[in-house]
Protein backbone atom coordinates (compact mmCIF):
# COMPACT_ATOMS: atom_id res chain seq x y z
CA UNK A 1 0.00 0.00 0.00
CA UNK A 2 2.71 2.34 0.92
CA UNK A 3 4.65 1.92 -2.50
CA UNK A 4 1.30 2.82 -4.33
CA UNK A 5 1.75 6.32 -2.40
CA UNK A 6 5.16 6.49 -2.94
CA UNK A 7 5.04 5.76 -6.54
CA UNK A 8 2.03 8.23 -6.49
CA UNK A 9 4.12 11.39 -5.11
CA UNK A 10 7.26 10.48 -7.74
CA UNK A 11 4.79 10.52 -10.57
CA UNK A 12 3.15 14.05 -9.82
CA UNK A 13 7.11 15.34 -9.28
CA UNK A 14 7.92 13.46 -12.40
CA UNK A 15 4.68 14.94 -14.34
CA UNK A 16 5.32 19.07 -12.61
CA UNK A 17 8.98 18.66 -14.28
CA UNK A 18 7.74 17.44 -17.78
CA UNK A 19 5.01 20.17 -17.41
CA UNK A 20 7.62 22.97 -16.83
CA UNK A 21 9.56 21.44 -19.69
CA UNK A 22 6.98 21.48 -22.11
CA UNK A 23 5.41 24.76 -20.53
CA UNK A 24 9.36 26.32 -21.73
CA UNK A 25 8.86 25.27 -25.36
CA UNK A 26 6.30 27.69 -25.86
CA UNK A 27 7.37 30.44 -23.94
CA UNK A 28 10.41 33.17 -24.14
CA UNK A 29 10.81 34.42 -20.75
CA UNK A 30 13.25 37.04 -20.00
CA UNK A 31 13.15 35.77 -16.65
CA UNK A 32 12.87 32.77 -15.12
CA UNK A 33 12.57 31.93 -11.26
CA UNK A 34 13.43 28.59 -9.95
CA UNK A 35 13.16 27.49 -6.67
CA UNK A 36 11.01 25.92 -3.91
CA UNK A 37 7.52 26.51 -2.35
CA UNK A 38 8.90 30.84 -1.79
CA UNK A 39 9.33 30.87 -5.59
CA UNK A 40 6.21 28.53 -6.55
CA UNK A 41 3.86 30.79 -4.17
CA UNK A 42 4.89 33.45 -5.53
CA UNK A 43 3.66 32.95 -8.54
CA UNK A 44 -0.12 32.82 -6.77
CA UNK A 45 -0.42 35.79 -5.18
CA UNK A 46 -1.01 39.57 -6.83
CA UNK A 47 2.38 40.37 -6.56
CA UNK A 48 3.75 38.33 -9.40
CA UNK A 49 0.99 39.81 -12.22
CA UNK A 50 1.75 43.55 -10.95
CA UNK A 51 5.69 43.17 -10.54
CA UNK A 52 6.80 40.02 -12.46
CA UNK A 53 4.60 39.12 -15.35
CA UNK A 54 5.53 42.18 -17.12
CA UNK A 55 9.14 41.38 -16.80
CA UNK A 56 7.81 37.98 -18.79
CA UNK A 57 9.13 36.03 -15.98
CA UNK A 58 8.08 32.28 -15.98
CA UNK A 59 8.02 30.19 -12.70
CA UNK A 60 9.51 27.16 -11.96
CA UNK A 61 9.48 26.58 -8.16
CA UNK A 62 8.31 23.33 -7.11
CA UNK A 63 7.22 23.35 -3.06
CA UNK A 64 10.21 21.07 -0.96
CA UNK A 65 12.41 21.18 -3.41
CA UNK A 66 16.07 21.35 -2.12
CA UNK A 67 19.23 22.37 -4.11
CA UNK A 68 19.48 19.07 -5.49
CA UNK A 69 16.15 18.55 -6.72
CA UNK A 70 16.53 21.89 -8.21
CA UNK A 71 19.90 20.57 -9.74
CA UNK A 72 18.20 17.53 -11.37
CA UNK A 73 15.65 19.55 -13.02
CA UNK A 74 17.34 21.96 -14.70
CA UNK A 75 19.79 19.13 -15.53
CA UNK A 76 17.00 17.41 -16.73
CA UNK A 77 15.30 19.48 -19.73
CA UNK A 78 14.06 22.79 -17.67
CA UNK A 79 16.22 24.78 -19.54
CA UNK A 80 16.87 23.59 -22.61
CA UNK A 81 14.52 25.22 -24.84
CA UNK A 82 14.45 28.57 -23.16
CA UNK A 83 17.19 31.73 -23.06
CA UNK A 84 16.11 34.09 -20.39
CA UNK A 85 18.28 36.82 -19.89
CA UNK A 86 17.81 36.31 -15.82
CA UNK A 87 17.66 33.19 -13.80
CA UNK A 88 16.48 33.57 -10.36
CA UNK A 89 17.38 31.05 -7.85
CA UNK A 90 15.88 30.88 -4.52
CA UNK A 91 16.32 27.36 -2.63
CA UNK A 92 17.98 25.69 -0.30
CA UNK A 93 16.18 26.31 2.77
CA UNK A 94 14.50 22.88 2.08
CA UNK A 95 18.03 20.74 2.62
CA UNK A 96 17.28 19.36 6.09
CA UNK A 97 20.44 17.49 7.24
CA UNK A 98 23.09 19.45 5.29
CA UNK A 99 25.71 21.49 6.70
CA UNK A 100 25.88 25.56 5.45
CA UNK A 101 29.06 23.95 3.12
CA UNK A 102 27.15 21.55 1.86
CA UNK A 103 23.79 23.84 0.74
CA UNK A 104 26.36 26.52 -0.68
CA UNK A 105 27.98 23.94 -2.93
CA UNK A 106 24.73 22.55 -4.05
CA UNK A 107 23.69 26.74 -4.57
CA UNK A 108 27.04 26.74 -6.78
CA UNK A 109 26.68 23.66 -8.53
CA UNK A 110 23.08 25.07 -9.78
CA UNK A 111 24.61 28.52 -11.04
CA UNK A 112 27.34 26.19 -12.81
CA UNK A 113 24.83 24.77 -14.85
CA UNK A 114 22.60 27.70 -15.39
CA UNK A 115 26.08 29.13 -16.66
CA UNK A 116 26.95 26.21 -18.95
CA UNK A 117 23.00 25.95 -20.43
CA UNK A 118 22.45 29.75 -20.54
CA UNK A 119 26.43 31.10 -21.13
CA UNK A 120 24.54 34.83 -21.87
CA UNK A 121 22.32 34.72 -18.79
CA UNK A 122 22.81 36.45 -15.22
CA UNK A 123 22.38 34.27 -12.40
CA UNK A 124 20.30 36.36 -8.71
CA UNK A 125 20.74 34.31 -6.31
CA UNK A 126 18.40 35.22 -3.73
CA UNK A 127 19.19 35.01 0.21
CA UNK A 128 17.33 32.61 2.81
CA UNK A 129 15.31 33.82 4.92
CA UNK A 130 14.63 33.31 8.74
CA UNK A 131 12.60 30.93 10.08
CA UNK A 132 10.56 29.67 13.05
CA UNK A 133 8.69 31.65 15.60
CA UNK A 134 12.11 32.03 17.30
CA UNK A 135 15.73 31.93 17.18
CA UNK A 136 16.35 28.43 16.50
CA UNK A 137 19.51 26.43 14.62
CA UNK A 138 17.90 26.86 10.93
CA UNK A 139 18.08 30.42 11.32
CA UNK A 140 22.06 30.13 11.92
CA UNK A 141 22.38 27.84 9.49
CA UNK A 142 20.83 30.28 6.80
CA UNK A 143 22.35 32.79 7.94
CA UNK A 144 25.61 30.57 7.20
CA UNK A 145 24.30 29.76 3.65
CA UNK A 146 23.95 33.08 2.86
CA UNK A 147 27.28 34.37 3.95
CA UNK A 148 29.54 31.62 2.34
CA UNK A 149 26.95 31.83 -1.08
CA UNK A 150 27.86 36.08 -1.11
CA UNK A 151 31.94 35.37 -0.74
CA UNK A 152 31.81 32.59 -3.77
CA UNK A 153 29.48 34.64 -6.08
CA UNK A 154 31.85 38.03 -5.78
CA UNK A 155 34.14 37.14 -7.91
CA UNK A 156 31.56 36.07 -10.92
CA UNK A 157 30.40 38.49 -13.27
CA UNK A 158 27.74 36.91 -14.10
CA UNK A 159 26.51 35.69 -10.72
CA UNK A 160 25.21 38.29 -8.05
CA UNK A 161 23.42 37.86 -4.76
CA UNK A 162 20.45 39.77 -3.20
CA UNK A 163 19.45 39.33 0.61
CA UNK A 164 16.01 38.85 0.81
CA UNK A 165 15.29 39.56 5.06
CA UNK A 166 13.67 43.59 4.69
CA UNK A 167 14.06 42.67 8.90
CA UNK A 168 11.58 39.68 9.79
CA UNK A 169 13.07 39.35 12.97
CA UNK A 170 12.10 42.09 15.21
CA UNK A 171 13.70 43.26 18.60
CA UNK A 172 12.63 40.38 20.70
CA UNK A 173 13.83 38.11 18.03
CA UNK A 174 10.17 36.96 17.37
CA UNK A 175 8.88 37.04 13.87
CA UNK A 176 5.22 37.95 13.18
CA UNK A 177 2.86 35.41 11.59
CA UNK A 178 1.96 38.34 9.71
CA UNK A 179 4.94 38.05 7.81
CA UNK A 180 5.05 34.47 7.88
CA UNK A 181 2.16 32.59 8.16
CA UNK A 182 3.69 29.48 9.71
CA UNK A 183 7.37 30.91 10.19
CA UNK A 184 8.21 30.10 6.88
CA UNK A 185 6.13 30.55 4.35
CA UNK A 186 5.45 34.43 3.04
CA UNK A 187 2.03 36.53 3.16
CA UNK A 188 0.87 38.48 0.67
CA UNK A 189 1.84 41.49 2.45
CA UNK A 190 5.64 40.24 2.89
CA UNK A 191 6.04 39.10 -0.66
CA UNK A 192 4.85 42.40 -1.63
CA UNK A 193 7.93 43.87 0.81
CA UNK A 194 10.31 41.81 -0.26
CA UNK A 195 9.50 41.91 -3.89
CA UNK A 196 9.71 45.55 -4.33
CA UNK A 197 13.83 45.61 -3.92
CA UNK A 198 13.99 42.45 -5.85
CA UNK A 199 11.90 44.01 -9.02
CA UNK A 200 14.36 47.11 -9.19
CA UNK A 201 17.40 44.45 -9.16
CA UNK A 202 16.04 42.35 -12.22
CA UNK A 203 14.95 45.39 -14.20
CA UNK A 204 18.65 47.37 -13.51
CA UNK A 205 19.64 43.61 -14.47
CA UNK A 206 17.44 43.42 -17.97
CA UNK A 207 18.61 46.97 -18.40
CA UNK A 208 22.61 45.72 -19.03
CA UNK A 209 21.74 42.87 -20.63
CA UNK A 210 22.88 43.17 -24.07
CA UNK A 211 20.50 43.17 -26.35
CA UNK B 1 -12.92 1.66 15.03
CA UNK B 2 -11.66 2.64 18.70
CA UNK B 3 -8.54 4.49 18.47
CA UNK B 4 -6.67 1.84 19.53
CA UNK B 5 -7.62 -0.08 16.60
CA UNK B 6 -7.36 3.30 14.22
CA UNK B 7 -3.93 4.68 13.99
CA UNK B 8 -6.12 7.66 12.04
CA UNK B 9 -7.74 8.29 15.41
CA UNK B 10 -4.99 8.59 17.54
CA UNK B 11 -3.57 11.59 18.76
CA UNK B 12 -0.22 12.64 17.75
CA UNK B 13 1.73 16.27 18.10
CA UNK B 14 4.11 16.78 14.66
CA UNK B 15 7.95 15.78 15.66
CA UNK B 16 10.41 18.82 14.49
CA UNK B 17 12.42 17.00 12.34
CA UNK B 18 13.54 20.11 10.59
CA UNK B 19 14.72 22.26 13.70
CA UNK B 20 12.95 24.77 14.19
CA UNK B 21 9.73 24.23 15.93
CA UNK B 22 7.33 25.49 13.77
CA UNK B 23 4.45 23.29 14.13
CA UNK B 24 4.58 23.70 17.92
CA UNK B 25 4.08 27.53 17.67
CA UNK B 26 1.38 28.32 15.36
CA UNK B 27 -1.90 29.39 16.31
CA UNK B 28 -2.75 32.54 17.80
CA UNK B 29 -6.42 33.24 19.22
CA UNK B 30 -6.82 36.71 18.96
CA UNK B 31 -10.60 36.67 18.43
CA UNK B 32 -13.94 34.99 20.07
CA UNK B 33 -14.71 33.31 16.92
CA UNK B 34 -17.88 32.65 15.40
CA UNK B 35 -16.78 29.82 12.92
CA UNK B 36 -13.52 27.85 13.33
CA UNK B 37 -11.72 26.23 10.50
CA UNK B 38 -9.50 23.57 11.57
CA UNK B 39 -7.37 21.30 8.80
CA UNK B 40 -4.33 21.05 7.05
CA UNK B 41 -2.55 23.43 4.47
CA UNK B 42 -6.41 23.74 2.35
CA UNK B 43 -7.33 25.56 5.04
CA UNK B 44 -4.26 27.43 6.22
CA UNK B 45 -3.54 28.61 2.74
CA UNK B 46 -6.86 29.76 2.40
CA UNK B 47 -6.18 32.89 5.17
CA UNK B 48 -3.38 34.06 2.52
CA UNK B 49 -6.07 34.61 -0.29
CA UNK B 50 -8.07 37.67 -0.11
CA UNK B 51 -11.04 35.57 -0.47
CA UNK B 52 -10.75 34.91 3.45
CA UNK B 53 -11.16 38.99 4.02
CA UNK B 54 -13.77 39.51 1.92
CA UNK B 55 -15.91 36.32 2.51
CA UNK B 56 -15.18 34.70 6.16
CA UNK B 57 -13.67 37.37 7.97
CA UNK B 58 -17.20 39.00 8.20
CA UNK B 59 -18.32 35.89 9.93
CA UNK B 60 -15.51 36.24 12.59
CA UNK B 61 -14.13 33.13 11.55
CA UNK B 62 -10.77 31.91 13.07
CA UNK B 63 -8.29 29.82 10.60
CA UNK B 64 -6.62 26.68 12.81
CA UNK B 65 -4.77 25.27 9.55
CA UNK B 66 -1.56 23.80 9.55
CA UNK B 67 0.00 22.41 6.27
CA UNK B 68 1.12 18.72 6.14
CA UNK B 69 -1.22 18.15 9.25
CA UNK B 70 -2.84 14.88 8.97
CA UNK B 71 -6.49 13.83 11.44
CA UNK B 72 -3.55 12.58 13.91
CA UNK B 73 -2.02 16.24 14.65
CA UNK B 74 -5.82 17.62 14.20
CA UNK B 75 -7.02 15.49 16.98
CA UNK B 76 -3.96 16.53 18.94
CA UNK B 77 -4.53 20.25 18.52
CA UNK B 78 -8.11 20.10 19.40
CA UNK B 79 -7.50 17.74 22.59
CA UNK B 80 -4.61 19.88 23.83
CA UNK B 81 -5.63 23.24 24.14
CA UNK B 82 -6.98 24.84 20.48
CA UNK B 83 -10.67 24.33 22.02
CA UNK B 84 -10.22 26.14 25.27
CA UNK B 85 -11.76 29.45 25.45
CA UNK B 86 -13.90 29.93 22.56
CA UNK B 87 -17.19 28.69 21.53
CA UNK B 88 -17.69 29.08 18.19
CA UNK B 89 -21.47 27.73 16.50
CA UNK B 90 -19.89 26.16 13.32
CA UNK B 91 -16.53 24.07 13.19
CA UNK B 92 -15.34 23.51 9.79
CA UNK B 93 -13.52 20.30 9.05
CA UNK B 94 -10.93 19.89 6.46
CA UNK B 95 -8.34 17.18 6.76
CA UNK B 96 -7.17 13.54 5.30
CA UNK B 97 -5.65 14.31 2.43
CA UNK B 98 -1.93 14.32 4.27
CA UNK B 99 -2.83 10.64 6.04
CA UNK B 100 -0.75 9.14 3.87
CA UNK B 101 -0.06 6.12 5.85
CA UNK B 102 -3.31 5.02 6.31
CA UNK B 103 -6.28 3.59 4.47
CA UNK B 104 -9.38 5.07 3.25
CA UNK B 105 -11.31 3.27 6.11
CA UNK B 106 -9.20 4.83 8.52
CA UNK B 107 -8.81 8.48 7.65
CA UNK B 108 -12.69 8.57 7.57
CA UNK B 109 -12.47 7.05 11.12
CA UNK B 110 -10.17 9.43 11.67
CA UNK B 111 -12.10 12.41 10.55
CA UNK B 112 -15.57 10.89 12.43
CA UNK B 113 -13.26 11.05 15.74
CA UNK B 114 -12.32 14.64 15.07
CA UNK B 115 -16.09 15.58 14.45
CA UNK B 116 -16.91 13.27 17.90
CA UNK B 117 -14.39 15.33 19.72
CA UNK B 118 -16.05 18.09 18.59
CA UNK B 119 -19.68 17.93 19.35
CA UNK B 120 -18.23 16.86 22.78
CA UNK B 121 -16.62 19.84 23.66
CA UNK B 122 -18.99 21.80 22.26
CA UNK B 123 -21.98 20.69 22.30
CA UNK B 124 -24.28 23.35 21.23
CA UNK B 125 -22.21 23.52 18.08
CA UNK B 126 -22.55 22.61 14.41
CA UNK B 127 -20.26 20.87 12.10
CA UNK B 128 -19.30 21.08 8.33
CA UNK B 129 -16.72 18.31 6.61
CA UNK B 130 -15.58 19.14 4.01
CA UNK B 131 -14.98 16.30 1.65
CA UNK B 132 -11.36 15.48 0.38
CA UNK B 133 -10.41 16.82 -2.97
CA UNK B 134 -8.95 15.14 -6.25
CA UNK B 135 -5.32 15.43 -6.64
CA UNK B 136 -3.03 14.64 -9.56
CA UNK B 137 -3.24 16.40 -12.70
CA UNK B 138 -3.78 12.92 -14.09
CA UNK B 139 -6.11 9.82 -12.76
CA UNK B 140 -3.89 8.46 -10.03
CA UNK B 141 -4.24 6.20 -6.64
CA UNK B 142 -4.46 9.58 -3.82
CA UNK B 143 -7.56 10.17 -6.47
CA UNK B 144 -9.15 6.96 -6.06
CA UNK B 145 -8.72 6.98 -2.18
CA UNK B 146 -9.41 10.14 -1.42
CA UNK B 147 -12.79 9.57 -2.84
CA UNK B 148 -13.78 6.55 -1.10
CA UNK B 149 -12.78 8.72 2.14
CA UNK B 150 -15.78 10.70 1.01
CA UNK B 151 -17.92 8.18 0.48
CA UNK B 152 -17.38 6.32 3.83
CA UNK B 153 -18.24 10.20 4.93
CA UNK B 154 -21.04 11.22 3.12
CA UNK B 155 -22.56 7.83 4.84
CA UNK B 156 -21.34 7.67 8.57
CA UNK B 157 -21.49 11.66 9.50
CA UNK B 158 -24.80 12.44 9.41
CA UNK B 159 -25.42 9.66 12.16
CA UNK B 160 -23.14 12.17 14.57
CA UNK B 161 -26.30 14.52 14.46
CA UNK B 162 -25.67 18.22 13.69
CA UNK B 163 -22.85 17.31 11.32
CA UNK B 164 -22.89 18.49 7.15
CA UNK B 165 -20.80 16.88 4.82
CA UNK B 166 -19.81 18.92 1.55
CA UNK B 167 -17.88 17.83 -1.78
CA UNK B 168 -16.75 21.04 -3.28
CA UNK B 169 -14.12 19.07 -5.44
CA UNK B 170 -16.73 18.47 -8.08
CA UNK B 171 -15.95 20.96 -10.89
CA UNK B 172 -11.72 20.54 -10.55
CA UNK B 173 -11.56 17.26 -12.43
CA UNK B 174 -12.12 17.28 -15.89
CA UNK B 175 -13.84 15.50 -18.53
CA UNK B 176 -10.09 13.75 -19.98
CA UNK B 177 -9.96 13.32 -16.18
CA UNK B 178 -7.19 16.07 -16.04
CA UNK B 179 -6.85 18.89 -13.28
CA UNK B 180 -5.78 22.41 -14.52
CA UNK B 181 -3.01 24.23 -12.57
CA UNK B 182 -5.32 26.72 -13.01
CA UNK B 183 -7.14 25.29 -10.04
CA UNK B 184 -4.34 23.43 -8.34
CA UNK B 185 -1.20 25.45 -8.95
CA UNK B 186 0.45 22.22 -8.08
CA UNK B 187 -2.06 19.80 -8.75
CA UNK B 188 -3.07 19.60 -4.74
CA UNK B 189 -3.03 22.99 -3.27
CA UNK B 190 -5.97 25.67 -4.87
CA UNK B 191 -5.15 29.04 -6.83
CA UNK B 192 -7.13 32.21 -5.55
CA UNK B 193 -9.82 31.37 -8.43
CA UNK B 194 -10.80 27.74 -7.02
CA UNK B 195 -11.04 29.01 -3.41
CA UNK B 196 -13.29 31.03 -4.72
CA UNK B 197 -15.26 28.84 -6.62
CA UNK B 198 -15.91 26.35 -3.19
CA UNK B 199 -16.12 28.89 -1.11
CA UNK B 200 -19.54 30.55 -2.60
CA UNK B 201 -21.16 26.63 -1.61
CA UNK B 202 -19.00 26.78 1.64
CA UNK B 203 -20.55 30.82 2.19
CA UNK B 204 -23.89 29.73 1.72
CA UNK B 205 -23.96 26.82 4.22
CA UNK B 206 -22.23 28.25 6.93
CA UNK B 207 -24.63 31.58 6.39
CA UNK B 208 -27.76 29.30 6.66
CA UNK B 209 -26.26 27.67 9.78
CA UNK B 210 -25.20 30.46 11.46
CA UNK B 211 -28.98 31.70 10.92
CA UNK B 212 -30.61 28.57 12.18
CA UNK B 213 -28.74 29.25 15.29
CA UNK B 214 -29.59 31.23 18.55
CA UNK B 215 -26.27 33.71 19.48
CA UNK B 216 -25.54 32.39 22.82
CA UNK B 217 -24.97 35.42 24.98
CA UNK B 218 -21.58 36.17 26.04
CA UNK B 219 -20.53 35.76 29.19
CA UNK B 220 -17.05 37.16 29.80
CA UNK B 221 -14.63 35.03 29.35
CA UNK B 222 -11.57 36.91 30.86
Amino acid sequence: YENRVVIAFLYVLILQHNRFVSDSKGKEPDVLFVGDSLVQLLHEFEVWRKLFSPLHALNFGVGGDATQHVLWRLVNGELDHISPKVVVLWVGTNNHGHTPEQICGGIMAIINVIHQKLPHAHTLVLGLLPRGKSPNPLRERNASVNALVQAEVASLSHVSFLDMDPGFILSDGSIAHQDMYDYLHLTPQAYQKVCQPLHERIKSLLDKHAP
Amino acid sequence: MSAEENPAAEPAPVIDVQGDGRWMSQECKDAEPDVLFVGDSMVQLMQQYEVWREVFSPLHALNFGIGGDTTCNVLWRLQNGELENIRPRVVVLWVGTNNHEHTADQVAGGILAIAQLVLSRLPRSKIIVLGLLPRGEFPNPLREKNAAVNNLLRASLPQLGPVQFIDVGGSFVHSDGAISSRDMFDFLHLTASAYRTISTTLHELLLQMLEEMPQERRASLV
